[in-house]
Formats: C-alpha cells, structure tokens, sequence
C-alpha cells in the first residue's frame, strides 16, 4: 500500500483530482468538452473516461491541451480564464445597444414569412409622425451603452421618407451633443429607393441592408412585390451601392452594402445557386437565417415551413459550398457562422444579440413601434401585432427609459434565458456560445422558458454548432473560419 | 402509467425521494387550464389524481413531464442559483444604469 501510495505522488505521474465544472457532448464517438470561459476540447473515449473520473495524467497526451484551457483543477489560470469570461460576456456590462424604428407597417411586398405586420400601400394611420420619431431618439440615446445602433425598419420604411430623413439629420445632431458613437442602418427591400434617397443616406454614413433569398424565381416566390419584380430592384441597388463602396464618397464613408437570406422551403435543395447569387454581386457575407413560428410564417408553416433535421441539412451544404468558394479565392462567409466563431475561438462578443445569455429582450435591444410604443425586440412587437402584448415595455410618451428597461416583462426574459437556470442547457457543451429566445419559446411552445428537448430553434442550433466544430477539427476548414473571425 | 381510476383520468405517486411536493403543485398550476388535478400527501410522497375530458391520452405523461420540469428547475436553482442570479442582476443593473450600493462600515 505505501508503494501504491509513493508511486500517485511521484513527479511525472500524478493523479489529477476531480475536474473543475465542465460541459460535455459525446459525437461519433469522441467527445467534446467546454467550459464557461468558452474554452473547449477534443477528446477520445479514453481519454475522455479518464478525464472525467480524475485520473488524468500529466503525461496523458491530453493533459498539456487541457491545463492551458482550464479543465485541469490545480492548473487553472483564474486571470486569464476570467479575462476570457469578462471579454465573451461584455454585453453584461452596457445597456441596449440595437434600437429598432419601425418607421411604418406599410409595405409595398407580402413576403411568405413577413414577421413585421406589414399591411397594405394605402393603410392610414399606420406612419412614424415626427414626435414619435424624435421622441424615440431622445430615448435611445439614454442608453447606458457607449455607443448606440438606430436600424430604421417596416413595413418598408423608404415609404415614410419625410419622417426618416428628418430623424436621420436629428439622430447625427443628438451624436455630436451627446458624445455616443452612433451608428445607423436602414433594412429596405430597395423598392423605393431612388438617387435622392440614396446620396442623402451615403452623405449620412447610413449603412444598407436588403434581403436577397436568391435567384430570382426563388427571390420573387418568397418575396412578392406588388409594384413588380422584387428581384430586379435589389440586385439594381446592391449594385449600386457596391460600386459607391468601391469608390467611397469625399468626407463621409460608405459601406459596404449586406443582405440576409430568410430560408423557406423553396431554398432546400438549391444552396449552390442561392450562394452564387450572394457571390455573383460581390457581397461578402451571407447570413442563412431560418424561419420562426412568427408572423405571417406561423400561419402558413405547412406551405413554407421545415423541419430542424432539413434546415441544418441545408445549412450543412451552404456551408460546405462556401467554404468550397473559399479555397478557390472567394471572399465571402457566413454570418452566422462568423458570429458564433468569434465566441468560440474568439472569446469575444459579436453582438449578436439573438444568441446571448441572458438574450438581448429590452437590455440589449429596443424596438419602437411607429406610435411610440416600445418592446423588448422586434419578434416581441410581432407578438403584439397578433394580438398578444406581453413583450411591451412601455411608451416613449408614457414612461421613462429606466422604467422600460427594468420592467416586469424585462425581468422575467433575461431570467427566462439565463441558461444556468434551463435543465438542458445548464448541461450542453454549446451552452457557452449559445442562446435561447423567449419571444421564441413563447409563440412555440406556450412559455418564456420554453421546453429544450421539444424546441426547434434548439435543434437549429445543436445542428449549427455541430457542424461548426466539426469544421473545426479539420485543418483546412480550420484556418479558412480563423480568417471569418474579425481581430 | 399509474392507477386507472376511472376514463379520462390517472392517477400517479410522486416519490419524495426524487420530487419535491413543490415541483407537483407548480405543474399542477401550470396544467389547471388543460386538466383538474387533486393532489394528496401520503407517507412516500405525493398522489396526484389528473382527470381531464377528451380523447387525448397523453395528458397525464405531458403533467409528469412537466412535474419533472419543475423539479430539474428547482434543483438548478439550489444548484446555480448564486452564479445566474449575478448575471441577471448584472444585466439588468447595467441596462438600467443603477449601481450596487456597497455597504458602510458598522
């Protein structure tokens, strides 16, 4: 027994204790592990048993990788695991940053999935009026974060002109008085777009977003215009703003324009030519974004809806395509992908403020609605279109902007999606990286918390994590989303 | 699954060993619109009795389903509470821009 016992304490043998808190997930096999400062880990099934039974060696082939990540219990770097903690979770430390203006619900398309009430060209009543957007803009500003994004969005907000304009030169005055970095965006289906608008909102640093779900048949099937082909007026202004990017303005920059791809039914099967389109134009990045159980998308999920297995199926092959075009020279990525990197091998925080934990309901982002009222997001305002008003928070007329931030509805989703506190997730390896919505979780399954193991959006996400850390462990795929990750 | 005590109805014993009587009456709250439940004590734990009208027969598996819910989320609690009742007083505090006041000296 005492040479038992000399041989565990001997230098190049010892026996680690019990490992510090981990996450784990066994895949084909092998197993990877995480823990909260985001770090993570491959290992075999050896190794793996040994690990989590204490019994790792130092001389194990895995124990050198571990100790510097923070799975080894006497090895732990509680600075650096900690700067990495502070650095991954950074939103914890600043207010809403995303204020949403939905300057009108009119619209000129009645997309498939429309999850912004859009009503119809000749509705009244259903405008930003100038108090409303002024107003929205004082409260903006009293954001506790350095630095503040406005994204004017609709309906389609090219259709209330006057008031966006006017709220566009109020906002930048606001910027020099108050000292916050401001930046502005206008998400537009570019039907209305004409040389006036554009030159006023290059002269004004507002940054273009479209959505493009492809080409054309697949675009226009989705996406239907009442004035005429929805395709046309994007690939047009896609065009031109690239070309003003390219040669950038005297005194003012111009950026690059972007899109999102909202995928339906119609774009299973034909990743290939929904990502040449994206590269045809010379866009850099596409965001593959799947449906939600909101909106319009709710009512007709039969007609366009999928399931997780066939979005992560097409998510897997867009992927794959473009990591293809990549290897040829292609300068191009996906959004998501992107994001959800620059935590995993970044240990940074992107922004995004769909997959944060807690989500970004009310502290991260506002959406106010075109009378002044305000919701926790723009999915929360969805859910007040269809008649449910539980994501409002308040009123610019009405209520102060502590008082909208720190409310009831606040309170319960940042604590509905501290994943700490969620049964699945407080055991996933992709909890460090991941987010739930409770906006999400209420229009599906009938609660804020949700119920993981039946969640779809979850499965989503498992599926994309999945496909990301496989990527991962391949080297040449490795060093491709390396260069996605911004420095 | 438990006891047929008559159509439309089950009843089904929640061990003390694993539930907490808090995690029954909590998925009792959350079913009260889908199905009547009476909930009885006894030496081993909880009874409770789920009648409900319908053909649906999954009724009484969803309400252990969810008895389990409640029961994983109370264990968190204890278990995380400390570490995510931080955080979701850091966010909050940090959006609202309060800070914590900290405590003079006695």
């Amino acid at each position: 027994m005492a040479q038992n016992l000399l041989k565990i304490k001997t230098k190049n043998s010892v026996a680690q204790t019990n490992p510090p808190h981990f996450y784990w997930r066994e895949v084909d096999g092998a197993y990877l592990i995480s823990n909260d400062s985001g770090c993570h880990a491959w290992l075999d099934a050896a190794a793996f048993k040994r690990f989590s039974a204490g019994t790792l060696r130092e001389k194990d082939k895995a124990f050198e990788e571990l100790s510097s990540k923070g799975f080894i219990r006497d090895r732990l770097d509680f600075a650096d695991l900690a700067a990495k903690w502070k650095s991954k979770n950074s939103h914890l430390s600043c207010g809403p940053g995303l204020h949403i203006f939905v300057m009108t619900l009119r619209c000129d398309h009645k997309c498939l999935y429309c999850q912004s009430g859009a009503i119809s060209l000749s509705a009244k009543g259903a405008d930003m009026k100038w108090p409303a957007a002024k107003k929205s803009v004082d409260f903006a500003f009293q954001t506790t974060a350095p630095g503040l994004t406005i994204e004017f969005q609709g309906g389609e907000p090219l259709l209330n002109w006057a008031v966006l304009k006017k709220t566009v030169s109020y906002a930048r005055k606001k910027e020099k008085l108050s000292g916050k970095r401001l930046n502005l965006g206008l998400v537009s289906n570019f039907s209305r777009m004409t040389e006036g608008y554009a030159r006023f909102l290059l002269e004004n640093e507002v940054s273009l977003c479209t959505s493009l779900d492809g080409p054309a048949d697949l675009h226009n099937r989705n996406r239907i215009c009442s004035g005429g082909n929805a395709h046309v007026s994007v690939r047009k202004w896609l065009r031109y703003f690239t070309r003003r990017n390219t040669g950038q303005g005297a005194g003012y920059r111009i950026f690059k324009p972007s899109a999102l791809l909202t995928v339906t039914k119609f774009s299973l099967g034909r990743a290939p030519e929904i990502i040449d389109e994206y590269a045809g134009l010379g866009l850099e990045d596409v965001f593959i974004r799947p449906l939600s159980p909101i909106g319009y998308a709710k009512n007709s999920w039969s007609a366009i809806g999928y399931t997780a297995a066939d979005f992560v199926a097409f998510y897997k092959e867009s992927l794959g395509y473009i990591l293809k075009l990549n290897r040829k020279g292609a300068v191009i990525r996906e959004k998501m992908a992107a994001m959800l990197l620059e935590k995993i091998i970044g240990f940074s925080d992107p922004g995004y403020l769909d997959m944060r934990c807690p989500c970004g309901a009310a502290v991260g982002q506002i959406a106010y609605n075109y009378n002044g009222d305000l919701y926790t997001c723009d999915e929360g305002r969805m859910a007040a279109w269809e008649g449910d008003d539980l994501f409002k928070i308040g009123n610019v007329f009405r209520d102060s902007y502590k008082k909208a931030v720190s409310c009831s509805t606040a309170r319960s989703c940042v604590a509905a999606s501290e994943l700490h506190l969620q049964p699945a997730c407080s055991r996933c390896a992709y909890s460090p990286y991941c987010g739930v919505c409770p906006v999400y979780n209420y229009e599906a399954q009938g609660s804020l918390w949700g119920n993981m193991p039946a969640n779809e959006r979850c499965a989503f996400m498992k599926g994309i994590f999945g496909i990301l850390f496989s990527k991962l462990k391949n080297s040449k795929d490795r060093e491709i989303l390396q260069k996605w990750v911004k420095k | 699954m438990g006891e047929k005590v008559k159509s439309h109805s089950r009843r089904i014993m929640f061990s003390k060993q694993i539930y907490a009587a808090e995690a029954v009456k909590l998925a009792a709250y959350v079913f009260s619109d889908k199905a009547d439940i009476k909930l009885a004590s006894s030496a081993g734990g909880v009874e409770a009795e789920v009648s409900w009208e319908g053909k649906d027969c999954a009724v009484a598996g969803e309400f252990a389903n969810e008895v389990l819910n409640q029961q994983c989320r109370l264990d968190l609690a204890v278990k995380n509470g400390k570490v995510a009742n931080m955080i979701v007083t850091k966010a909050l505090l940090s959006a609202s821009g309060e800070t914590v006041k900290k405590r003079g000296k006695q």
